[in-house]
């Protein structure tokens, strides 16, 4: 009959850690009932149900993304085979806003997090670096859809793009030197510089208790 | 001891022609004369003030400041939308832009892995197929996943309204559906007697108004018609947003159609049945709605006969939660004719009246619409529409589908409504792919693959 007096304790905890307040939580937990279709878990093929994300060209990255062992912060690598509402709301974390209230230190580990999500989405072979193949399989994806053009085009656009991070984290190349990949730090470097706060963040309203039902 | 069981006789048949008497002054007479007592106008505005104070209750559990803004918002019945989230509407275009041609950059990835998100967290067609939110409770149980309780005031008027409700007016709702759906039957099996002809025209007209007249009284429907001047005519085609079954339940009150439908079983069934035996409906079998060719025949043959009643029909093809309006099917646009074209609003305070038929069966369905409070709607009709010379069918469909959305005030989806059930087509997604290759290439043509 209203709203909640006492927040139950679980709740709280997962609010200090993912950064979402209570009144976020429980909307985004209705979502995940919605999407589980009631169940405790998410699997893959519950993704198939958001018409909006089939639009995505990366669309098998971002699912990937949410089952990916390195983005839930566990130990272990590899994939997940389901995953439950807490890794839900970790993986949705990586996509707040800043505060305004985030000091230095904050907002640098903030930002390092953003871009080791995205690092993670190159990195289809979970070795640390970003290789020529695996960066030319992002492009080749998100220009997937577009019938003129040959795959020629697109992996000389991706080896191009390669060259380019290269000259930055390496510096100018001998003849036989091979560039093995991206690696995290390179990444990191690549991106000093551009503003990806406002870049990578999905606007969650703060939805302050109005009696709401459901 | 004769004379007690004498006296109680008496007394039982006395009480019972009170009610019959009662019942037929209240019920049935302004049904058949379709004369409103005003009974109905004022159950719902009861109810309206006890929603309002209700809210305040609350409200004052929570926050003071947001009761007046709250207000307002009840009194004027308004949805602002509700998400979790505010999607950034920035197009594709303007976040990929500004680069030299056939640049890619790692940023793009960014963009779609934002958009990603955004369509995780919260999708515009998932929502609509499910009941509406509602901006405050309505003392329906089922409309509040958590019980908390606020004050005993509340909890007091929910108790109450749960005995008005299940023990009050549900046998009464029950018994008078019962008696309609008997009446239906037998009037449609008496009128069925007759020569075909004009006499038997009007019958079958009047029973049939009378009988949903009846109906929208069983569930306290409160209906209020708009621009009757535009009512559909004979020969024309009537368009609506769909809702649920009690759409044509509300619409048949007030005016005589001819249904198109899946040939149903059961109670559904019977009552079909009774109505083709006084009038022309066109009914289908489930194996022959997949012949487009043939229920296109079928629907030219019906409308080129000018004597023959108006057809009805649902283009979105299932029933959408009333806050958008789906993708209009082509088909019934097509066999030309006029359009008349119908926007039906509900009131969610009272009820949904959605039903959700991946969730609930027509029975859950039926017994929800019977212990809610009331059905109040809302139902415009909109002047004819035809189709131009150069516009084809599915252009003609988008024209008719935003009138029908700007006069209900909802929102309009180009989705399918078969998305409920189906998958989205693979044409879609291509569509959005082809738009990001267009701006990285730029006319074919591939730059040096800078990263910038």
């Amino acid at each position: 009959m209203g709203s909640a007096h006492s927040v139950p304790a679980e709740m709280r905890e997962l609010a200090d850690r993912t950064g979402f307040t209570s009144e976020q939580i429980e909307h985004l937990h209705r979502r995940f009932k919605q999407l589980s279709q009631d169940q405790l878990t998410i699997r893959k093929e519950n993704f198939d149900s958001i018409p909006d994300l089939e639009f995505n060209p990366i669309r098998g990255k971002i699912v990937h993304a949410f089952f990916d062992k390195r983005n839930l912060r566990q130990e272990s690598d590899g994939l997940a085979e389901e995953i439950n509402f807490e890794d839900f709301l970790t993986i949705m974390s990586y996509f707040r806003p800043i505060e305004m209230n985030m000091d230095e230190e904050q907002l640098d580990r903030f930002r390092k997090e953003k871009l080791k999500f995205l690092f993670h989405m190159y990195d289809s072979d979970h070795d640390g670096k970003i290789t020529l193949q695996e960066y030319r399989n992002v492009v080749e994806e998100l220009l997937s859809g577009n019938p003129h053009l040959e795959k020629e085009s697109a992996r000389s656009i991706a080896d191009g793009a390669m060259m380019e991070a290269a000259s930055i984290c390496v510096g100018q190349m001998g003849p036989d030197q091979v560039y093995e990949g991206i690696t995290f730090e390179d990444f990191l470097k690549m991106w000093q510089g551009i503003d990806i706060e406002t870049k990578m963040h999905v606007r969650f309203l703060n939805v302050d208790t109005i009696a709401h039902c459901y | 001891m004769e004379e007690n069981r004498e006296g109680h006789g008496l007394a039982e048949g006395k009480i019972l022609s009170v009610w019959i008497f009662l019942f037929v002054a209240f019920v049935l007479l302004p049904s058949i004369f379709r004369v409103s007592l005003g009974i109905c106008h004022c159950y719902v505005k009861i109810v309206i003030k006890m929603l309002e104070w209700a809210t305040l209750q609350i409200e004052e559990g929570v926050k003071k400041q947001k009761a007046m803004a709250l207000e307002n918002l009840i009194s004027t019945g308004s949805f602002p939308h509700a998400g979790i989230i505010q999607r950034d509407e920035t197009p594709m275009e303007k976040e990929v832009v500004g680069r030299c041609r056939g640049c890619f950059s790692l940023a793009d990835v960014m963009y779609f892995s934002k958009k990603g998100c955004e369509a995780v967290a919260e999708d515009e067609v998932t929502r609509r197929f499910s009941s509406e939110e509602l901006l405050s409770w309505n003392l329906l149980s089922r409309t509040n996943a958590n019980l908390h309780h606020v004050s005993w005031k509340l909890a007091a008027v929910w108790v109450t309204g749960i005995l008005i409700r299940y023990c009050l007016l549900l046998p009464f709702r029950i018994c008078l559906s019962v008696f309609s759906i008997l009446l239906l039957v037998l009037a449609t099996t008496v009128v069925g007697q007759f020569p075909n002809g004009r006499v038997k025209g009007w019958l079958s007209n009047q029973v049939q108004m009378i009988c949903a007249t009846l109906g929208v009284r069983c569930l306290s429907g409160l209906v209020h018609f708009h621009n009757r001047e535009n009512k559909p005519q004979k020969g024309g085609i009537c368009v609506a947003n769909h809702t649920s079954p009690l759409d044509v339940l509300i619409l048949a009150s007030d005016g005589c159609y001819s249904l198109v439908g899946q040939v149903h079983g059961g109670l559904m069934g019977l009552i079909q049945k009774s109505c083709m035996r006084t009038s022309q409906h066109v009914l289908f079998e489930r194996s022959e709605m997949k012949d487009r060719h043939l229920v296109r025949k079928k629907l030219r043959e019906h409308i080129a006969d000018k004597a023959k009643l108006p057809i009805l029909i649902f283009p979105e093809g299932t029933c959408i939660n009333n806050t958008s309006v789906m993708m209009f099917k082509k088909g019934s646009f097509e066999v030309g004719g006029t359009i008349h074209p119908v926007a039906i609003k509900y009131d969610p305070r009272f009820g949904d009246a959605f039903w959700n038929s991946t969730k609930h069966s027509i029975m859950t369905y039926g017994f929800n619409v019977l212990t809610s409070w009331a059905i109040v709607c809302n139902v415009w009709y909109l002047p004819p529409m035809v189709k131009e010379e150069e516009e084809d069918a599915v252009h003609f469909a988008d024209r008719v589908k935003a009138v029908i959305a700007a006069r209900a005030g909802m929102s309009v989806l180009p989705w399918d409504g078969g998305l409920k059930r189906k998958k989205i087509k693979e044409s879609f997604k291509e569509e959005q792919q082809k738009k990001y290759c267009q701006i990285v290439i730029e006319n074919g043509s591939v730059g040096s693959g800078n990263v910038c």
